[in-house]
C-alpha cells in the first residue's frame, strides 16, 4: 500500500485532536504549551503533505512561517511563564483568574 | 340688516367678555347692568330682524370668514337669518334678557355674582351662534358651546359635591350624544360634499333612502342628548342644581330645545325618512308621559318643573317627527314663554323660603307672595293648555297634528299626557301658595321678590297669556320655508268635541289637584302612608331607577375597569411584557457573564465550541446554497451573496 | 441669510449652548431666554419667509458627506414640518422662560438648548442618516433631564425611555439602509436623500418588510399601544421642563416620521396596514382614556390623555386623504400646545405642594382662581371643544377617517366621550368642592413667571381654534401633494382605492331640482 496524501491528512487530523484535547485539558501552563506545538505541527504536517500532493511549495514556506513563529511564542511564553512562577509560585491554571468578568 | 345680525350675534359675546373681566373682583352691580343692556341689544336688532322678515324681507346670508378649509372641505363663519332662525333668536334673546335683569335680583348677595354674568352671556352667544349658523358645523361650535355654559353653569356652585357631579354627568351625556351628531356630520359631508345647510339638502334628495335614514338617525342621537331624550334624559333633573335663572333660561326655555331646533332646520331630510320621523314622534310621545309620570309625585319643585320641560320636549319632538315643523316650532316659543316664567316663580319662591324645595314645607304663600302666586298660576295655566292662554294654542295643534294624520295612538297618549301636565303642575301650585302655611313650622319668613325681578318677569308673563294670537301670524310667516300647512279636521263636530273634550278633561285634572292638595291638613310625607309604600310611588319617586341602573351598570363598571386596565393590564401585562424582556436580556447576560471566568481552560473550550458552531454553520451553509434555488435566490435579493 | 437659514435655526443654539458654559450662573436665565427669544424669532421669521403657495420643499440646504454612499446633509421644510419647527422654537423660549428654581439651573438651560439643536434638526431633515442622527441625539438631552432633574425613580425612567427607544430606532436604521440598498439596485448609486427616495416605487413585498421595520421606530416614539409603558415612567420622573417639551415635540417626530417617511414611501403598505393600525390606535384612544380615568396623580392623567389623543393622530394620519392627514398635523400642533399647557400647569401646582395627588386637592378654585380658569380653558381644548386648537384637528382627522370606516370612527370618536370623562373627573376632584386639606387654604396663584408661559399658549390655543387658516393652508397644500404622490405611486388595487387621487375631476352632483326646473 503506498503511503497517500489521505493518510497524512488522516495523521494530521488525529494529531491536531490530541492538541486540541490538550489544550482543554491540560491544567499546566506548561503542558499546555506542549499542546499548543501538537496542534501547530498538526497544520505543519498538513501543509508539507498538501504542498507536495500539489507541487507548490507555498505550503512548505507556510510550514517554515510556522516553525518560526512557534519558537518565537514559546520563548516569549516561556519567559513570561518564568516571571508568573516567579510571583506566584505556580503555574496551575484554574488558579490564574485575574481575567474574570 | 347684515349690521343687525352681527349685532345680535356679538352683543352677547361683548357682554361675557366684559363680564369676565371682573370674575375676580368682589360683586359689581354694573357687570349685571351692562350685561343685561348688551343682551337687550341683541333683543332689538333680532327684533327689527323679525320685523324686516315678517314683512317679506329675504332671508339674510352673510359669511363672516373662513373656518376650516383642507381638501374639499370647506366650512366658513357662515350666518343665516331666516324665519325659523329669527323665531329662535326672538326666544332665546327674549328670555334671556328677561334672565338677566330677574339675576341681578337673584344673585344678589352671591360672590361670583360677576362670574355668574359672563357665563350667562357666553351662553348666549354660543346660543345665538346655534341657531344662526348656516351649517352644520357652525351649528356644532354652539351646540358645543351651550353644552360648556351649561357646565359652567349647572356646576356654578362648585363648592357643592352635587352641583359639580350634576355639571360633569350633563357634559358627559351631552357628549355621548354630540358623538352621534358627529358622526351624523360626517355622513353628510361625504355624501353631499359639503355641510352647508343649502348645499346639503338640496343634495340630500339625490342620494339613496339607507343613507338618509342613517344622516337622519345620528343626527338625531344628537339631538337627543341636548334635549334630554329616553335614555339621556337623567341630567336634565339633575341640572336643577344650578341657580335657578340657570335653569330658566338653559334648561327650559333655550338649550334644551336645540335638539327640536335642529329636527326643524333639517326638515328637508326628515321630510324624505317619514320612517325616521316617526320614531322620533313615537319616542317623543314616549317621553312625554314618561317624563310627566315622574313629575306626579316628586317633591322637589325644580325637578317637578323640569320633568314638565321634559314631557313638553316629548311634545315638541312628537309634532316634529310626524312633519308638522311649524307646530313644534310654535309651540318651542309658547313653552319658552311659560316655561321660564314658571321657572322664575319658582326662583322667587326658592328666595322666599330660603332655598327650601320641598312643596309639602310650604302651603298659603299667596298671601305673602301675591305676584308670584299670579304668575306662576297663570304659566301653569298656559302648560296645561288651557284657553286663551299660549299652551292651548300650541298643544292643541299637535293634539290635532296627531289626529289629522290618523297617529290615534300618538293622540291618545298626547291627550292622556295633557291631563296628567295639568295634574302636576297645579299640585304644585296648591301645594305651594294654598292650605295651610305648613312653612310655620319650620320658621321661616317668606317675603315677595324685588319689585324689579317681578317687572322683569312681566313680558313673559305677557307672552304666556297672549302668544296665542300670533298663531296666524306666525304661521304665514315660516309657511314657505317649513312647507306648512294647517291641519283640518273634515268634521266640525270632531273638531268641538275634541276640543272642548280635551278643556273638561284638563279642567277637571285641574280640579282634582286643587281638591286633593289645596285643602288644609296635609302633612308633610314622611314615608309611612300607604300610597308611599306601594310600588308604582316607589318606581316613580325612584325614576324608573334608571339613575339608579346607570350607576349600578354603568359608571361603576366603567370606574372598576378602568382600574383594572390600569393595574392588570398596563402594569401586570404590558408594561410587565417590556420589563420581562429587558429582564430576560438582562439575566442571560447575568448568566452567561460565568463564561467570562477568567480560567484560561475554560475559555479555550468555548472557544472550541465556538469553532466547532462555526465551522457547521458554514457547511450546512454551504450546501444548502448549492443545491437549493431558491435559497440563492433570497439571499442575492438580500444583497448577501 | 435665507439660504442657510435652516442650519441657523439648526446650529445656533448648540452653539450658544456651547457658550454657555462660560457663563456666569446668576446671568444664565437671562442668557438663555436671550438665546431662545432670537432662536424664536429667526424661527418666525421663516415662517414670515416661507412661500404658502408652494407645496415642496423650500430653503433647501446641501451638503455632501459622504459621497460615496450618498449621504448629504441635506435639509429643507414643507408646510408640514414649518410649523413643529416654530412650535419647537416656541416651547424652548417658553420653557426656558418659566424655568423654575431648580439645583443646576444653568446647566438645564444648556441641555434645553441643545435640545432644541436636534429638535430643528430632526425637523428640517431630508436625508435619512442626518434625520437618524438628530433623533437619537435627541434622546440624550432628554435622557438627561430626566436623570438628572427628575424623580425617585429617575434613574429607571431615563433608562427605559433611552433604551425603549433607541431599540426601536435600530429596527428604523436597519430598515434606512436596505431602503438605499434598493436605491442602489434600482439606479447604480447610493442615496440616502428622502426625495430620492420618494421617486422609488418598490415592490409591494419589500414595502411590507420596510413598513414594518421603520414603524417599530415611529411607533415607539409615538408611543403606540402596546409600545407606550416609557412614557409614563418618562413623564412621572420628568420635571415639568422635561414633561413639556417631551409631550409637545419630541411625541410628535414620531407621527411625523409616519407622514414623512412611511406614507409616501411605501403607498401600497401603508394602505395593506390600515385597518390594523387603525384598531391599534382606537385601542389607544379608548383604552389609555380609561387608563387615565383610574390615576391618582394628576401628571399622569396628562400623560395617559397624550396617549389617547396621539391614536387620534395616527388615526388621521392613516385616513390617507387630505382631510384626514391634515387633520392629523393640525392636531400634533394642537396636541402639543395643550399637552405642553397642561404640563406647565401640573408643574406649577407641584411647585407649591410638591404632590401631583390629586386626593391632596380639592377646592383649588376657591384659593387659585387664576389659575383655575387656565387650567379649565385648557383642560376644555383638550377635550376637544370647538373654537379650540385641538378640535380642529381632532374633527379633520376622524372627519378624514371616516371616508375608510364608519365603525372604527364611530369607536374612535368615543375618544370624545372618554375623554370628557377622565378630565372632568380630574378637573373636578382638584378644584371643585371646598378646601378640605390645610395646607391648600393659603396657595398663592399664579405668579408672572407662570403667566409668562401660559399665557401665550392660551392665545395660540384660541387663535389658531377660531382661526387655523393660516397654519392649515400651507398644510394642506403640502399634504396634498404628499397624497397625490402617494396615489401615483401606488400599484395594488387596495391601495389605488383607498388613496384619493386629487387630479380626478369631481362628480359634480347633479341636482334635481335644477334638472327639473329645466324640463318646466
Amino acid at each position: 500500500m503506498e503511503i497517500g496524501l489521505n493518510h497524512y491528512l488522516v495523521l494530521s487530523t488525529i494529531l491536531f485532536a490530541i492538541g486540541l484535547v490538550g489544550v482543554m485539558k491540560r491544567k499546566n501552563l506548561l503542558l499546555l504549551f506542549f499542546a499548543t506545538e501538537i496542534l501547530l505541527n498538526a497544520v505543519n504536517i498538513a501543509f508539507a503533505a498538501i504542498s507536495h500532493y500539489y507541487g507548490d511549495l507555498t505550503g512548505q514556506m507556510f510550514a517554515f512561517f510556522v516553525i518560526a513563529i512557534a519558537a518565537s511564542e514559546v520563548a516569549v511564553g516561556l519567559g513570561l511563564l518564568i516571571v508568573w512562577f516567579k510571583r506566584h509560585g505556580t503555574i496551575d491554571l484554574d488558579l490564574m483568574t485575574s481575567m474574570k468578568g | 340688516m347684515e349690521k343687525y345680525l352681527y349685532i345680535a350675534l356679538f352683543a352677547p359675546f361683548v357682554s361675557s367678555l366684559f363680564s369676565a373681566l371682573f370674575t375676580a373682583t368682589p360683586k359689581k352691580l354694573f357687570t349685571g347692568i351692562i350685561a343685561s343692556l348688551l343682551i337687550f341689544t341683541s333683543l332689538v336688532s333680532s327684533t327689527i330682524l323679525l320685523i324686516y322678515l315678517f314683512k317679506g324681507g329675504e332671508p339674510i346670508h352673510v359669511e363672516m370668514m373662513t373656518w376650516m378649509a383642507t381638501g374639499d372641505l370647506y366650512i366658513p363663519f357662515g350666518f343665516l337669518v331666516d324665519q325659523v332662525s329669527v323665531t329662535m333668536m326672538m326666544v332665546v334673546t327674549l328670555v334671556s334678557t328677561v334672565v338677566h335683569v330677574y339675576a341681578i335680583g337673584y344673585m344678589d348677595h352671591d360672590k361670583g355674582f360677576n362670574r355668574f354674568f359672563s357665563w350667562l352671556s357666553a351662553f348666549v352667544f354660543s346660543m345665538m351662534i346655534l341657531v344662526m349658523s348656516d351649517n352644520y358645523a357652525g351649528l356644532f361650535i354652539g351646540w358645543e358651546g351651550v353644552g360648556l355654559c351649561s357646565w359652567g353653569l349647572i356646576g356654578f356652585w362648585f363648592h357643592k359635591e352635587s352641583a359639580s357631579w350634576a355639571a360633569n354627568e350633563a357634559f358627559i351625556m351631552n357628549r355621548i350624544a354630540d358623538l352621534g351628531m358627529l358622526i351624523g356630520i360626517f355622513l353628510i359631508y361625504w355624501n353631499t360634499g359639503t355641510l352647508q345647510y343649502d348645499g346639503a339638502f338640496a343634495a340630500f334628495h339625490t342620494l339613496d333612502p339607507t343613507t338618509l335614514t342613517w344622516i337622519g338617525i345620528f343626527l338625531f342621537i344628537g339631538a337627543m342628548g341636548k334635549s334630554a331624550q329616553f335614555p339621556l334624559h337623567t341630567w336634565l333633573a339633575d341640572a336643577m342644581e344650578g341657580p335657578t335663572p340657570v335653569s330658566a333660561l338653559i334648561h327650559a326655555a333655550t338649550m334644551v330645545t336645540a335638539g327640536v331646533y335642529l329636527v326643524i332646520r333639517s326638515n328637508e331630510l326628515y321630510s324624505l325618512i317619514p320612517d325616521v320621523g316617526l320614531f322620533i314622534a313615537s319616542l317623543g310621545t314616549f317621553v312625554a308621559l314618561f317624563a310627566a309620570s315622574m313629575a306626579l309625585v316628586n317633591r322637589d319643585m325644580k325637578r317637578i318643573i323640569a320633568y314638565s320641560t321634559l314631557s313638553q320636549l316629548g311634545y315638541m319632538f312628537a309634532a316634529a317627527g310626524l312633519g308638522a315643523y311649524w307646530v313644534a316650532l310654535f309651540h318651542l316659543m309658547a313653552h319658552a314663554f311659560f316655561k321660564a316664567l314658571l321657572f322664575l316663580g319658582a326662583g322667587n319662591v326658592m328666595h322666599a323660603m330660603h332655598d327650601e324645595l320641598d312643596p309639602f314645607k310650604m302651603g298659603g304663600l299667596k298671601k305673602v307672595m301675591k305676584w308670584t302666586w299670579i304668575m306662576m298660576t297663570i304659566a301653569s295655566l298656559a302648560l296645561a293648555g288651557i284657553f286663551p292662554f299660549a299652551g292651548f294654542f300650541s298643544k292643541d295643534t299637535i293634539l290635532e297634528a296627531a289626529f289629522a294624520d290618523h297617529h290615534y295612538v300618538i293622540y291618545g297618549v298626547l291627550l292622556f299626557t295633557a291631563g296628567l301636565t295639568a295634574f302636576y303642575s297645579f299640585r304644585l301650585v296648591a301645594l305651594i301658595f294654598h292650605g295651610e302655611e305648613r312653612y310655620k313650622l319650620f320658621g321661616i319668613h317668606p317675603h315677595e321678590a324685588y319689585r324689579f325681578m317681578l317687572v322683569a318677569m312681566s313680558p313673559l308673563l305677557l307672552f304666556a297669556i297672549i302668544a296665542g294670537v300670533f298663531q296666524e301670524p306666525f304661521f304665514h310667516m315660516v309657511e314657505e320655508l317649513l312647507r306648512a300647512h294647517e291641519y283640518h279636521i273634515h268634521s266640525h263636530t270632531t273638531l268641538w268635541i275634541m276640543l272642548l273634550g280635551t278643556q273638561i278633561f284638563v279642567g277637571l285634572a285641574i280640579l282634582y289637584a286643587y281638591k286633593k292638595y289645596a285643602r288644609s291638613g296635609i302633612k308633610v310625607p314622611d314615608g309611612t302612608s300607604a300610597t308611599e309604600n306601594s310600588f308604582i310611588y316607589k318606581l316613580l319617586i325612584n325614576q324608573y331607577y334608571i339613575p339608579y341602573f346607570y350607576e349600578e351598570y354603568i359608571i361603576r363598571p366603567y370606574r372598576e375597569l378602568s382600574a383594572v386596565f390600569w393595574q392588570k393590564i398596563d402594569i401586570k401585562i404590558v408594561d410587565a411584557t417590556v420589563d420581562g424582556i429587558a429582564g430576560i436580556i438582562y439575566s442571560t447576560g447575568e448568566k452567561t457573564r460565568t463564561m467570562q471566568s477568567g480560567n484560561l481552560s475554560t475559555m479555550l473550550k468555548w472557544m472550541v465550541v465556538g469553532l466547532v458552531v462555526l465551522l457547521s454553520l458554514a457547511v450546512i451553509f454551504g450546501v444548502t446554497v448549492r443545491y437549493s434555488d431558491g435559497a440563492a435566490s433570497a439571499l442575492s435579493g438580500l444583497g448577501v451573496m | 441669510m435665507l439660504d442657510h437659514i435652516l442650519s441657523i435655526l439648526i446650529f445656533f443654539p448648540a452653539i450658544a449652548a456651547v457658550f454657555g458654559f462660560a457663563v456666569q450662573k446668576d446671568s444664565m436665565r437671562a442668557y438663555g431666554v436671550a438665546v431662545s427669544a432670537i432662536e424664536f424669532a429667526l424661527a418666525l421669521f421663516l415662517w414670515y419667509a416661507f412661500d404658502n403657495s408652494v407645496s415642496g420643499m423650500q430653503f433647501m440646504e446641501h451638503l455632501p458627506l459622504v459621497p460615496a454612499f450618498g449621504i448629504n446633509y441635506t435639509l429643507g421644510v414643507d408646510g408640514i414640518s414649518v410649523f413643529i419647527i416654530i412650535l419647537a422654537a416656541f416651547f424652548t423660549l417658553l420653557g426656558i422662560g418659566s424655568l423654575t428654581d431648580t439645583p443646576n439651573v444653568k446647566y438645564m438651560i444648556i441641555t434645553l438648548l441643545f435640545l432644541q439643536m436636534t429638535m430643528a434638526g430632526v425637523f428640517a431633515a431630508l436625508d435619512a442618516i442626518v434625520f437618524y442622527v438628530f433623533w437619537e441625539l435627541s434622546l440624550v438631552p432628554m435622557l438627561y433631564i430626566i436623570g438628572a432633574w427628575g424623580g425617585p425613580l429617575r434613574i429607571y425612567a431615563s433608562i427605559k425611555f433611552f433604551l425603549y427607544t433607541f431599540a426601536g430606532s435600530l429596527v428604523m436604521l436597519v430598515g434606512m439602509l436596505f431602503m438605499a440598498y434598493f436605491y442602489y439596485q434600482a439606479t447604480g448609486y447610493w442615496s440616502f436623500a428622502l426625495l430620492d427616495w420618494y421617486r422609488l416605487v418598490l415592490p409591494e413585498t419589500f414595502q411590507l418588510w420596510l413598513f414594518v421595520a421603520f414603524f417599530f421606530g415611529f411607533a415607539i416614539k409615538v408611543p403606540m399601544f402596546p409600545f407606550h409603558t416609557w412614557l409614563p415612567y418618562a413623564h412621572g420622573q420628568a420635571p415639568t421642563i422635561g414633561s413639556v417639551i417631551l409631550a409637545a415635540i419630541l411625541l410628535k417626530m414620531g407621527t411625523y416620521a409616519f407622514v414623512r417617511f412611511s406614507l409616501p414611501l411605501f403607498p401600497d403598505a401603508a394602505a395593506y396596514f390600515m385597518m390594523p393600525i387603525a384598531i391599534l390606535a382606537i385601542i389607544m384612544v379608548i383604552y389609555t382614556a380609561m387608563v387615565a380615568y383610574a390615576q391618582k396623580d394628576i401628571k399622569q392623567v396628562v400623560a395617559y390623555s397624550s396617549i389617547s389623543h396621539m391614536g387620534i393622530i395616527i388615526l388621521g394620519t392613516f385616513a390617507l386623504n387630505v382631510e384626514g392627514i391634515s387633520g392629523s398635523i393640525f392636531l400634533m400642533l394642537g396636541h402639543g400646545v395643550v399637552a405642553g399647557a397642561l404640563f406647565l400647569l401640573v408643574g406649577v401646582i407641584y411647585d407649591r405642594r410638591h404632590t401631583k395627588l390629586m386626593s391632596e386637592f380639592g377646592g383649588l378654585a376657591h384659593v387659585m382662581p387664576r389659575y383655575a380658569t387656565i387650567f379649565g380653558i385648557m383642560m376644555m381644548a383638550s377635550v376637544g371643544l370647538p373654537l379650540t386648537i385641538n378640535f380642529v384637528g381632532e374633527f379633520l382627522s376622524l372627519l378624514g377617517f371616516y371616508q375608510q370606516s364608519h365603525i372604527l370612527t364611530l369607536l374612535a370618536g368615543t375618544g370624545i366621550i372618554v375623554g370628557a370623562i377622565y378630565m372632568l373627573a380630574a378637573y373636578k376632584k382638584a378644584f371643585f368642592g371646598d378646601v378640605t386639606n390645610e395646607k391648600n387654604k393659603n396657595l398663592p396663584d399664579i405668579n408672572k413667571r407662570e403667566l409668562f408661559g401660559l399665557i401665550p399658549l392660551v392665545i395660540v390655543a384660541i387663535w389658531l381654534g377660531v382661526y387655523p387658516k393660516p397654519v392649515l393652508g400651507p398644510i394642506n397644500k403640502s399634504v396634498e401633494s404628499i397624497v397625490q404622490l402617494m396615489h401615483n405611486k401606488s400599484q395594488t388595487e387596495l391601495a389605488k382605492s383607498r388613496i384619493p387621487d386629487l387630479t380626478k375631476e369631481k362628480v359634480v352632483v347633479i341636482k334635481k331640482t335644477v334638472i327639473e326646473e329645466e324640463v318646466h
